[in-house]
């Protein structure tokens, strides 16, 4: 396909709806018609550069909402997997920028939710990403089976798993438990360690595992951080506790020791942490020591809070 | 002799917290020992510092400002009027850092501390004032059981139509703000919103200390001292966020400020900023801030916001749209009006705590914050309330915000 054929064939369908429509009662002003046809004009020519359409794309948010040939044009680019890549995530950032002015948009919802559920599958890994994320943070059934089904069979995977597990976070199911627990115990890689721990942060029921991983000095600290936080929503009587142990343990990790104090600072009960004078000395002696800055600024927030009061 | 000073008309210490606009103040004599005659000259003026939080004063709401003021007070106790105003480019860096020092002669017979609380630039905070609105807000927060969840359901797919796509868009958001603000300044009255100035680079911003570095998946880290790292919302923890550009050297995919400025010089024209920054900020990011529903899950989502208001705050002033019955103002749509919730009479929701029918199903978080240093808008703010919001059409109007380069005088 030429590029001038390929522009026309991404506005045909549509040609006979060019016309801005009329304002939807209590709608915001539309864009300016003249400004906004030759932007889009310019911005479907496939003949002209990336960058250049690029750029027109960023112009168009709010004509999408105005007139049906640029919605219709828009998906089109967005749809044509002959398009580079980049034009048609510049149309993808366009309509969901359009999407932010929901009664505008609001017509405009149904050929765009089933274009992003067509482009699920697209070719492109940032494309079905992007999507995939667009359409969970939606709540789409569609897309929660797609990565629930790529979890359990890898070789069927749209996503990488750690990706999978963090868009499945978005709308948590139950269903999702045994999968994320599974990955917790055989990694495929540290990154999904640590996304299958978020997700299990919804799971009153995975106590137990946030507090053998905080409790195992072979774990990463960011893999006990991330336990710190969950427990500290799950039980925090029971993360009070363990930060206190933590930052009184001079052979502890000094970041799993900042997070346990910024714990201790931030959620601690101050009737008890005020007259703690154990843990008070501990933390001045962090203060005054050559510890990392990061584990020192911990120190000097609870000392704030606590100790200098 | 001794005096009294009562800043915003009030004598509770709470309310001692000044903005550009002009602050009602008053003062009087509560001990008349030495005071001989029937009145007594007394000399206001800033405790000389080089920096921290400064005023003017003025014996009139509309001027003219200057750094000292003499005033006569009468021996038996009247209460004498005079104004104040925050002096444009000296904001506080701390609570209380600001006092005026109340003279005779040469002896200062009373020196009352007190804030000038001005919304500022994110990316250039001071560590101290960054590291207070962290833990102010995670303390809101409070991993996802605290009073921000309000804030976090009155921004959702459902509650949407109130608050987008429509001319009720800006002033929908500048109450939701300062709502928030003030649930802030409940836990730290220092505290006030930043704002992320998007067309450009922010790279005090985009830190592990500050709003978090996303990794190459969109999860954000943050430095093990951050307390935004026990963020938890809708029973999960942790930010999504992935940028699409360089947040150490660029801004945003979006129009620069002069260019939304220039929008139009009616806010007819000039709301059409809610596709293009508003929009295109949002979506220069994967992750929660780039869908509506999830935005609020996000606390960069509120520096952004912050900025969109202040936007169209420098927009008022450059067009003087401030007056409710200015058509240029506001985009009424007459005669047809608008969608219920963006008309300028309209009460907005969910602060007037209105559900069904053509509101949503639910209305989270009741009435509006109050706060002592300024009444305005009310529990249930109506559209038209958001737009003076510097007290310049009424004074009484004022909001109690402004921003560091937005002026006043």
């Amino acid at each position: 396909m030429t590029p001038k054929k390929k522009a026309k064939a991404i506005t045909k369908g549509s040609a006979k709806k060019t016309r801005p429509r009329k304002r939807a009662a209590g709608a915001g002003r539309s864009s300016s018609s003249t400004d906004y046809k030759a932007s889009w004009k310019a911005a479907s020519d496939s003949s002209r550069s990336d960058a250049a359409r690029i750029k027109d794309f960023g112009k168009l948010t709010n004509a999408i909402c105005d007139d049906r040939a640029v919605l219709n044009g828009m998906i089109g680019v967005l749809r044509d997997v002959k398009t580079s890549l980049d034009v048609r995530l510049a149309a993808l950032a366009a309509l969901q920028a359009a999407s932010f002015a929901t009664i505008r948009f609001r017509p405009c919802r149904p050929p765009y939710f089933a274009a992003l559920r067509a482009l699920a599958t697209d070719p492109e890994p940032e494309m079905r990403n992007r999507v995939l994320g667009l359409l969970m943070r939606e709540q789409d059934s569609l897309a929660q089976k797609l990565l629930l089904d790529g979890l359990k069979k890898p070789d069927k995977a749209l996503v990488p798993p750690e990706k999978a597990l963090q868009l499945l976070s978005y709308d948590v199911k139950a269903s999702a438990y045994p999968i994320a627990r599974r990955i917790v115990e055989q990694p495929p890689s540290s990154d999904a360690k640590a996304e299958a721990l978020r997700l299990l942060a919804a799971d009153a029921k995975s106590v137990g595992i946030f507090e053998q991983r905080l409790l195992d000095k072979k774990e990463s600290p960011e893999i006990r951080q991330i336990s710190a936080a969950a427990l500290q929503a799950l039980a925090p009587e029971k993360l009070q506790q363990y930060a206190r142990d933590i930052v009184m343990d001079t052979t502890e990790s000094p970041a799993v020791q900042a997070t346990s104090l910024t714990a201790l600072a931030q959620f601690g009960k101050e009737e008890d942490l005020s007259k703690d004078e154990v843990l008070s000395k501990r933390v001045e002696r962090i203060q005054s020591s050559d510890a990392a800055q990061q584990i020192k600024q911990s120190a000097k927030q609870f000392a704030t809070k606590y100790i200098e009061k | 002799m001794d005096v009294a000073l009562r800043i915003n008309n009030s004598a509770d210490p709470r309310a001692r917290y000044v903005t550009w606009a002009p602050s009602r103040c008053s003062i009087r004599v509560t001990n008349t020992t030495g005071i001989i005659g029937l009145n007594v000259g007394v000399e206001l003026r800033n405790r000389p510092s080089t920096a921290g939080g400064q005023v003017l004063f003025s014996r009139n709401a509309t001027g003219p400002w200057s750094a000292t003021l003499n005033l006569s007070l009468p021996r038996i106790g009247t209460s004498v009027p005079f104004f104040v105003v925050g002096r444009f480019g000296r904001p506080s860096l701390a609570d209380r850092d600001a006092v005026i020092q109340v003279r005779r002669g040469t002896t200062i017979v009373l020196a009352t501390p007190f804030m000038v609380r001005i919304r500022k630039d994110a990316n250039a905070l001071t560590p101290a004032e960054r590291d207070r609105f962290i833990a102010a807000f995670a303390q809101l927060n409070n991993q996802g059981a605290g009073r921000f969840v309000d804030f976090r359901n009155m921004h959702t797919n459902a509650g949407s139509p109130e608050a987008h796509g429509a001319p009720g868009f800006l002033p929908w958001h500048r109450a939701y703000l300062l709502d928030l603000e003030r649930e802030l300044q409940a836990i730290d009255p220092s505290v006030t919103l930043p704002y992320w100035r998007f067309d450009r680079p922010a790279p005090n911003l985009f830190t592990l200390d500050f709003v978090g570095v996303a990794n190459n998946i969109g999860t954000v880290q943050f430095s093990a001292n951050n307390p935004f790292q026990f963020w938890r919302t809708d029973g999960v923890p942790g930010v999504n966020r992935r940028p699409f550009f360089n947040t150490l050297t660029a801004g945003a995919n979006v129009i620069t400020e002069a260019a939304t400025l220039a929008l139009g010089t009616t806010y007819d024209g000039f709301q059409g900023m809610e596709g293009n920054p508003h929009g295109n900020a949002h979506t220069s990011f994967g992750g929660f801030i780039s869908s509506i529903g999830t935005a609020a899950r996000d606390p960069l989502f509120f520096l952004l916001h912050c900025n969109v208001d202040r936007l169209w705050a420098r927009w008022q002033r450059q067009n003087n749209r401030f007056d409710a019955a200015q058509a240029a103002a506001f985009d009424s749509n007459l005669p047809a009006g608008n969608r219920i919730g963006h008309n300028l009479p309209d009460t907005m929701w969910p602060w007037n705590g209105l559900t069904g029918a053509q509101r949503p199903p639910t209305a989270p978080g009741g009435s509006l914050a109050m706060s002592l240093s300024a009444p305005a808008p009310g529990p249930q703010p109506r559209v038209r309330d958001s737009l003076d919001y510097q007290g310049r059409v009424t004074q009484s109007a004022r909001m109690g915000f402004d921003y560091d380069d937005v002026r006043f005088v």
